[in-house]
């Protein structure tokens, strides 16, 4: 409970998890869990920035994969064709991107509920079938390969202790960000926005501006997370970058919490873990995973993360009470 | 990505002229777009009884196929009787998901219903998998496979019998919605829920009604295509979207828009994949989506209501 | 005086509903303006064409002079004119504290990238709307609740609450959507009080509302609504003895 509590005021909290992540490492015994430990990284960057829209703000997007395939695309295409530097094609990613998803956001954000969910959902399909077809560009369906490894300021993260903590830096970096964006005016607004768009409004939020706003914010996290993906992996497919990851993704914010940033990356390494280790998963994983999504829907409304805690809360206070009562029968 | 083929081998189309291609186009495209009318039916009906966009409304689809299949193979019915057999199964389905999913959460937000439905999709679409595997399977075409000239193209039988479902689904909802005590019901309750209650119609029956209605629909669909393209677990994903946009063109809820919907999709697909290039075929349906959702989300039939505040 | 708000020929249809019909209004500066009307007269409506929040199918809104009726909902608060809602529309997921402290947006500059980086500036105005915003809780006497979800507040709290949230943003003209519907007679009290404090915060206010003892006692200018038409208007007394207006009154029992 205590820890739980301590994770609730977010700068010691932030502190602490700097230090697990720091120390992480030293429990690591084999190369392996380090490609899970990465890519868990990768995954909650993307999926803060999803929790931001989805859980904060109340829009959903069934379409962020694509938002992430952009990301790992750009980047990869211009290392791979180009020979551009890393650091160069993250910028340009993030630039393009940021356009893009802010002319889209646009009319895609006034829309609302399921209208919102089938139009992100379409957006992420018609990305994904440009991956497919532009083929000169993005070798198609057999994939990219050629892209070179991580190298920033003449360094190069050819070790996967030297990119886990690459990724650490840059997941550290969108989650400080991201707390104080949560707790700031713009926070209130967003969460305003969630409860009603009306009495919103009328304390004079600009509703479209901040839905369109974060929504901007949340793919360019999409696209940092894609480039530290296509930089380490060295070879991108359209499959990684599909509805299913979209999918995914959703999952991933649901389980852990809507509207809460360490429930995010709970989600991501819960989500993304469970697959390594459990071999049973690779049959039944799609299955499992629509199970999740609705046993927790109806039963942990407010999230795993939430719903355990609650859990947890009602059995002390049981507990407290049971032990009341002994020592007064005593 | 997986779409429904209807026309004849690509190689056949070189001994046409260009208008005999068109026509064949047209042809291919009213085929499939009466698939994708009966797949946004489906939607329209829950729609119209919930508000609910169902997103498992394509593994109905997949399940109409599968279920007859298996019919086929395992019981050795006759094509007739194990489409009548997937029918009534993938009404249970459509019962069972409001039951186990819906039901449990009453005035719950749009974002947890969407979930719930994605939920359910893949789950269905993980079970099948299970249970069929991820191999294609093939229903024989209904009544023989010899094209029928017309005009310099041809038409499969197949697409006749796609097309006569879909008519036949089409003017039977009508009568029952128009005509019967229950259809009328489950149109009030949608409408003025509170008043349907006051004269006694049980709404939450009227919702699962919806939900097996639109199963039995969404099965229909999934077994006339059958013969047409293979069926596998996954066909699901892209056909629900499909009738979605049509239900979206043509207006959601709007019951003769979804026809005009499906039609027209059809029809633009077809000719976008046959003159432009069949890989952004899917692409298209999606462009389309987006345009009417962006400029029209009424559709184009539908007419635009007032938000109550 | 220069009206703070006027709307000629306003005119809302909802189908074949006349919600509102041809309504010219004027709201002085300064006053207490009382809008009232039986079930379905068309006051929520008045409110909701004023601030945009539903268009009005013909008509003019004019806010100090200016022609609002094509302005959005957000941009008509900035110009210093909010309300509350007849069904509370609280952020119900956050706190007390919170809510109010979303009525000072308008009084603050945080943006995205600048609450990001918690740029010095940023942090002082976070201070100055936190304390600011407790002010207002005491002020309606919501001080003891602040960390509370609002969400979970009785009924008659949140109605204060939805009051503080709107007084926060320091409004000229407030428009006050049935403030004392469901509370009882003690809250109805401090209602009125709260009411009659507003003014001297040189906020103009427009009042709908059904208690009409609560009406008599604060309003100084009283205007009947009946099928989106204005029926009569004068002050507290007069309209109280004007037989058309007991007539509309009457018909609707
Ligand atoms: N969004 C809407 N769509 C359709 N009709 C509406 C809508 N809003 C209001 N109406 C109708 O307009 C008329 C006026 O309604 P309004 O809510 O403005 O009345 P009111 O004076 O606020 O009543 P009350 O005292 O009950 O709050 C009513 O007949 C109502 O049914
Ligand atoms: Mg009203």
């Amino acid at each position: 409970m205590r820890a739980l509590s301590i994770m609730r005021t977010p700068y010691s909290g932030f502190v602490l998890f700097s230090i697990l992540l720091l120390l992480l490492p030293f429990t690591v015994a084999n190369d392996y869990y380090f490609n899970v430990l990465i890519i868990i990284g990768i995954n909650s960057i993307i999926v803060i920035g999803l929790d931001l829209l989805v859980g904060y703000t109340g829009q959903i997007s069934l379409g962020h994969a694509a938002f992430y395939g952009l990301g790992a695309y750009i980047t990869g295409i211009l290392s791979a064709r180009w020979a551009w530097p890393p650091i160069a094609g993250l910028l340009v990613a993030l630039v393009i991107v940021g356009i893009l998803a802010f002319l889209i956001g646009i009319p895609t954000l006034k829309l609302h509920g399921h209208y919102l969910a089938m139009a992100t959902l379409g957006l992420g399909i018609i990305v994904f079938i440009l991956f497919q077809e532009l083929n000169f560009l993005t070798g198609g369906p057999s994939g990219l390969v050629g892209i070179a490894p991580m190298s920033l300021f003449g360094f190069t993260f050819d070790s996967d202790l030297s990119y886990y903590y690459l990724v650490c830096v840059f997941l550290l970096a969108t989650l400080l960000l991201s707390i104080n964006v949560v707790r700031s005016r713009v926070g209130r607004a967003l969460r305003a926005i969630h409860g009603s768009e009306i009495a919103a409004s009328v304390l004079g939020v600009n509703v479209s501006r901040f839905k369109v706003g974060i929504f901007v914010l949340s793919t360019l996290y999409a696209v940092t997370a894609g480039w530290l993906y296509a930089h380490y992996i060295a070879f991108l497919s359209p499959s990684s970058f599909g509805f299913m990851f979209s999918i995914k993704l959703i999952t991933m914010v649901v389980i852990g919490s809507l509207g809460s940033l360490w429930g995010a990356i709970f989600g991501a390494a819960l989500l993304t873990s469970l697959p390594e280790f459990l071999v049973v998963f690779e049959h039944y994983e799609t299955s499992v995973f629509g199970l999740i999504l609705i046993l927790v829907m109806i039963f942990m409304p407010r999230g795993l993360l939430r719903g355990l805690e609650d859990l947890v809360r009602k059995l002390i206070s049981m507990l407290r009470k049971d032990l009341k009562e002994r020592s007064l029968t005593s | 990505m997986w779409g429904p083929d209807t026309g004849p081998p690509r190689h056949e189309y070189n001994n046409m002229t260009f208008e005999q291609q068109i026509l064949q186009y047209l042809i291919t495209g009213v085929t499939v777009g009466s698939i994708y009318a009966l797949i946004g039916m489906g939607f329209n009906i829950i729609y119209n009884a919930t508000e609910i966009i169902n997103f498992a409304q394509g593994e109905f689809v997949m399940l109409g196929g599968l279920l007859t299949v298996s019919g086929m193979q395992l019981l050795h019915l006759p094509v007739p009787f194990a489409a009548i057999l997937a029918i009534i199964g993938v009404s249970i389905v459509g019962i069972a998901l409001d039951r186990a999913a819906i039901r449990p959460l009453k005035d719950a937000s749009p974002i947890t219903l969407i979930i719930i439905t994605i939920g359910a999709s893949i789950f269905i679409r993980g079970v099948a998998s299970l249970i069929w595997g991820k191999e294609p399977y093939l229903i024989p075409a209904f009544s023989g496979e010899e094209p029928i000239p017309f005009f310099g193209a041809v038409i499969q039988p197949q697409s006749l019998w796609v097309m006569g479902v879909a008519l036949i689904v089409v003017l039977s909802l009508r009568q029952f919605f128009g005509r019967t005590l229950t259809g009328k019901a489950m149109l009030a309750t949608a409408v003025q829920p509170r008043a349907a209650k006051l004269v006694g119609i049980d709404a939450s029956y009227m919702v699962l009604l919806s939900f097996a209605l639109s199963g039995a629909v969404g099965a229909a669909a999934g077994i006339v295509i059958g013969p047409i393209s293979m069926v596998q677990y996954d066909m699901g994903v892209m056909l629900g979207l499909k009738g979605f946009c049509a239900a979206i063109i043509g207006g959601i809820g709007h019951p003769w828009g979804v026809v005009f919907g499906g039609i027209t999709l059809g029809i633009v697909e077809s000719l976008g994949a046959g003159l432009i290039s069949s890989g952004y075929k899917d692409a298209i349906a999606f462009v389309i989506l987006l345009l009417m959702l962006f400029f029209r989300p009424q559709g184009v039939l539908g007419k635009s209501k007032g938000d109550r505040v | 005086m220069n009206p703070v708000l006027k709307t000629e020929g306003l005119t809302k249809h909802f189908g074949g509903v006349k919600a509102l019909d041809q309504l010219d209004l004027t709201v002085r500066q300064g006053a207490i303006q009382s809008i009232i009307g039986p079930n379905g007269a068309g006051k929520t409506t008045l409110f909701n064409v004023i601030s945009n929040v539903i268009p009005p199918t013909v008509g003019e809104v004019f806010f100090n002079g200016e022609n609002i009726t094509r302005m959005q909902t957000h941009t008509i608060a900035a110009m210093g004119l909010t309300r509350t809602f007849q069904n509370l529309r609280l952020f119900s997921e956050m706190t007390v504290l919170e809510n109010v402290m979303v009525g000072m947006h308008l009084r603050s500059k945080g943006g995205f990238f600048t609450s990001a980086l918690k740029l010095p500036w940023v942090f002082r105005e976070e201070q100055r709307i936190r304390g600011e915003s407790r002010e207002w809780l005491r002020f309606v006497g919501l001080h003891d609740h602040t960390d509370q979800i609002a969400g979970s507040l009785p009924f008659g709290n949140q109605k204060s609450l939805e009051l503080a949230r709107a007084l926060a943003s320091k409004p000229k003209l407030l428009m006050l959507d049935e403030p004392a519907a469901g509370l009882n007679m003690r809250e109805t009290q401090d209602m009125v009080q709260l009411i009659s404090q507003i003014r001297d915060l040189d906020i103009t206010v427009l009042l709908v509302e059904h208690d009409m003892d609560l009406v008599m006692e604060v309003s100084d200018h009283v205007v009947v609504l009946d099928q989106g038409r204005k029926i009569a208007e004068g002050d507290p007394e007069t309209v109280r003895k004007d037989e058309v207006v007991l007539k509309a009154y009457l018909g609707e029992e």
